[in-house]
């Protein structure tokens, strides 16, 4: 009898764990049936089109910051350090040319997000709480520093007088812009198949390299991992790395969607979005657990949210209520997550 | 004996934590206005007796009748009402706080204000003859006057009876001695208290009676007249030695390694040499500076000047990672917080420090990352339902096969055990022991750092005795009494 009982509420608690498991992706899946019913326009090529093409800067900088995560740490350096990469670049397209700029970006990219990384080592910032503060402040450094290069005016990509066709592609342009064929692949965007790649790349290297491995164990126990012989500090600078090279990739897919890129604009609240983007992924913010798949729920589920919301026409300031709830809600699932295992 | 001259009274407490017993059926009486000494070596269960007085633990069984009232449940805050203080090792003080406001902290209504609380622990102060100004921080105080402050504050609570925990580890020696002046002091005013200490010369100088722990256990209680030193040790030792160990491996052999002056803020010039195939032992209390050699040796702690020559090779040792490329492995004191990573796999957990060997051009060979798990858990007999399992839901000892699996899949030349059995059961312990003796057999060596005496002189060849800091001495423990290498640890009996 006991035991019977005992079977029962393993199973039940096996049904829950799924139900955990798989909550973003029912989210996204209720989502869809709702916005559906309430509103056709939502099921039409059209939207979808819209929807892929919604897989931006935030989608690559998301992927960027699922590495911090997973370490556990945090970077709330985004706004400046997507600033600075996107002043600096567009201002080089006329000097050097757009892709000698465009490589030039995502240097810069890796070498910020790298002096992140040694700051935290220098300091001795092995804490999430510490890491938060002072990519904090590192954020209002590179912002800064983006004014005063720009001396605060925004660049219009309308007066760029060197030819800029990826930057054009990556702006609105398909895959059929490129290749022709003509059937519905026609219609994807370049952006969307950039982040597929990106996406592929980054989830076999935390897979199955043993830096991608080290990421895991840095994140799941700081101290165990140090003592049990894995570089944690080089892991640390790694993990700012590539978060900064996939920043750059955001900043060079923000300002190519936007005519005129203004340094105090362009990378708000990419800091927010990200974090949400992983955190609602499923991707656990104390680290160690979680991956960039997650991160992709999580980016779909803000779009489509985006998507349904203005189909809807929700009212601006109450669709903000409505990410912040999922926010929050997805962190204190993830609380309970944690106390569960 | 009258019953109303018994302040405490304890009967039959029990405790048991997960995977060890912590107090067994302990019993014992302290009489008012005494000063009553408790001793025993480090894992006895002094403090998990002390804690359960204050109220920190909850026991499992047993009854407790402090000052006539029979208390079963009890918080710190209401011990302290009642007249029950403690004063820990670490002192309970907000350091940005000043003296006066710690000593009635949450309490500045009752004392009618600010101004009065001031008043009244100068009072207080000047009753222990302190100068300590009530509005200084208790940030700048030194050590001793902090523990001034803990005893003022339990005072300002009219205790009955005060615990103090190891109060002499901070004090210099003329510290020390105004606190005995101020102890004695208490005592005529007859306030009650209970001494815990490591060092025997206290106890005697101090004590009425004496409680010996040992095991967790309450060995007996005892006039301190009626004792000797010598008898004191051999009751806080002397366990039957019955088969606990395997044979004593011999196969010490060359210089292996050598470690030259360690020197941190804690460690003073320790030099030492470990000989291929042995199992050099480190005895010593806790905080006496062991875990702080081995953690300086492996990488984990920077020490200037620090030169180890493995095989007559000098090695540069800056981080864990160098130390395990040097063919040192490491399995720390407290495997949960420093071993595991709880929330991942037995497999991840064993394969964690190998990765880089199964590795091709950086990625990771998944079947030969099975491969290891599973042979690991099969020659260490790791009870897990299956590899997957999650390490958190494993018992201790299974706990510890995981780290230990970890670093026998490295074969290291060094492996130094920091606590290893703590926490486990006999069976497993006798598991580990054998392990131990296998790989001296197989050509590795082995430090062990233990706090269980009769472990360390059972299983080593050799013996470091290490107090304060310092190396205090060198022993064959199958030469020297337990009862000697025991007082050189505690710092020299003369």
């Amino acid at each position: 009898m006991l035991k019977q009982e005992a079977l029962k509420k393993k199973r039940l608690n096996k049904v829950g764990d799924f139900f955990m498991e798989y909550l973003v992706l029912m989210a996204i899946v209720a989502l869809v049936i709702v916005t559906a019913i309430v509103e056709p326009r939502f099921l039409t090529a059209n939207n979808f089109r819209n929807i892929m093409g919604q897989f931006g800067p935030l989608s690559f900088t998301a992927l960027g910051m699922t590495f911090i995560i997973l370490g556990g740490f945090i970077d709330l350096s985004l706004p400046g350090m997507i600033s600075l990469i996107a002043m600096i670049t567009l201002s080089l397209f006329d000097v050097i040319g757009e892709v000698p700029a465009m490589i030039f970006g995502m240097a810069l990219g890796v070498f910020l997000g790298a002096f992140n990384g040694t700051l935290l080592v220098r300091v001795g910032a092995t804490t999430q709480a510490k890491a938060l503060f002072i990519t904090f402040g590192m954020s209002q450094i590179y912002g800064a520093i983006s004014q005063l290069i720009t001396g605060g005016h925004p660049i219009s990509r309308l007066f760029i007088e060197h030819p800029a066709p990826i930057t054009q592609n990556l702006s609105s342009g398909t895959i059929g812009d490129i290749f022709g064929f003509s059937s519905f692949l026609d219609s994807i965007p370049i952006t969307f198949i950039v982040f597929l790649f990106f996406l592929a790349i980054l989830f076999i290297f935390q897979k199955k390299t043993v830096l991608g491995r080290s990421i895991n164990y840095t994140g799941g126990n700081f101290l165990a991992a140090e003592l049990g012989g894995i570089p944690t500090k080089r892991i640390m600078v790694m993990i700012y790395s590539i978060c900064g090279f996939m920043v750059a990739i955001g900043a060079i897919a923000a300002f190519s969607r936007t005519p005129v890129a203004a340094p105090e604009i362009i990378g708000a609240n990419y800091e927010r979005d990200s974090i949400m983007a992983v955190v609602v992924g499923g991707t656990s913010l104390t680290g160690g657990r979680g991956n960039v798949l997650r991160t992709v729920l999580g980016v779909s589920l803000i779009i489509l949210l985006s998507n349904c919301m203005n189909l809807m026409q929700i009212n601006s300031h109450l669709q903000e209520v409505f990410r912040g709830a999922v926010l929050v809600t997805a962190i204190w699932l993830d609380h309970r997550r944690h106390a569960n295992a | 004996m009258d019953k109303s001259d018994i302040i405490l009274s304890i009967n039959g407490i029990n405790k048991s934590f997960p995977g060890v017993k912590a107090l067994s059926d302990a019993s014992m009486e302290v009489r008012k206005g005494t000063v009553h000494g408790v001793v025993g070596e480090n894992g006895a269960g002094k403090s998990t007796l002390m804690k359960i007085l204050s109220g920190i633990h909850t026991k499992d069984s047993g009854t407790i009748v402090f000052d006539g009232e029979t208390i079963e449940h009890t918080t710190p805050i209401q011990s302290i009402r009642r007249g029950l203080s403690i004063i820990y090792q670490e002192f309970n003080l907000v350091n940005t706080l000043t003296v006066g406001e710690n000593i009635f902290l949450g309490r500045f209504k009752e004392m009618k204000g600010l101004r009065n609380s001031h008043k009244e622990a100068r009072k207080l102060l000047d009753s222990i003859g302190s100068t300590i100004d009530t509005h200084s921080l208790v940030s700048d105080l030194s050590a001793a006057e902090k523990q001034m402050v803990e005893i003022t504050k339990a005072l300002s609570f009219d205790s009955k009876l005060i615990i103090m925990d190891e109060p002499s580890s901070s004090l210099t020696a003329d510290e020390l001695k105004r606190l005995f002046v101020i102890i004695d002091d208490l005592r005529k005013k007859g306030v009650t208290m209970i001494y815990i200490s490591h060092k025997l010369d206290e106890i005697f100088q101090l004590c009425d009676i004496v409680t010996v722990m040992r095991d967790g256990f309450i060995v007996d209680t005892k006039l301190i007249n009626d004792l000797t030193r010598n008898d004191m040790i051999a009751m806080m030792i002397g366990r039957e030695i019955e088969n606990e160990w395997p044979e004593r491996p011999r196969c010490a052999g060359e210089t292996l390694m050598e470690v030259q002056n360690i020197r941190t803020r804690k460690l003073k010039d320790i030099s030492f040499e470990l000989k291929k195939g042995e199992i050099l032992g480190f005895v010593g209390l806790v905080g006496a500076g062991r875990t702080e050699i081995v953690r300086a040796i492996y990488g984990a702690d920077r020490a200037k000047d620090l030169k180890i020559m493995i095989n007559d090779k000098l090695l540069k040792i800056r981080k864990p990672a160098d130390g395990k490329r040097s063919g040192i492995g490491l399995l720390p004191e407290d495997r949960k917080l420093e071993g595991l990573v709880l929330s991942f796999s037995v497999k991840d957990n064993i394969t964690m420090s190998s990765l880089n060997n199964i590795a091709k051009f950086g990625f990771v060979n998944t079947s030969l990352e099975n491969d290891i798990a599973d042979r690991q858990i099969k020659a260490l007999s790791i009870k897990t339902p299956t590899p997957h399992t999650k390490t958190k839901t494993l018992s201790g000892g299974n706990q510890q096969k995981c780290i230990m699996g970890r670093w026998l899949e490295l074969n290291p030349d060094i492996l130094i055990l920091d606590e290893p059995t703590r926490g486990i059961d006999v069976g497993t312990k006798y598991e580990i022991y054998l392990l131990m003796k296998e790989i001296v057999e197989n050509g590795g060596s082995i430090i062990i750092i233990s706090s269980e005496l009769p472990e360390v002189l059972a299983m080593s060849n050799r013996v470091l005795t290490i107090c304060e800091g310092r190396i205090t001495g060198e022993f064959n423990p199958e030469e020297t009494s337990a009862h000697d290498i025991m007082d050189a640890a505690i710092g020299g009996g003369d």
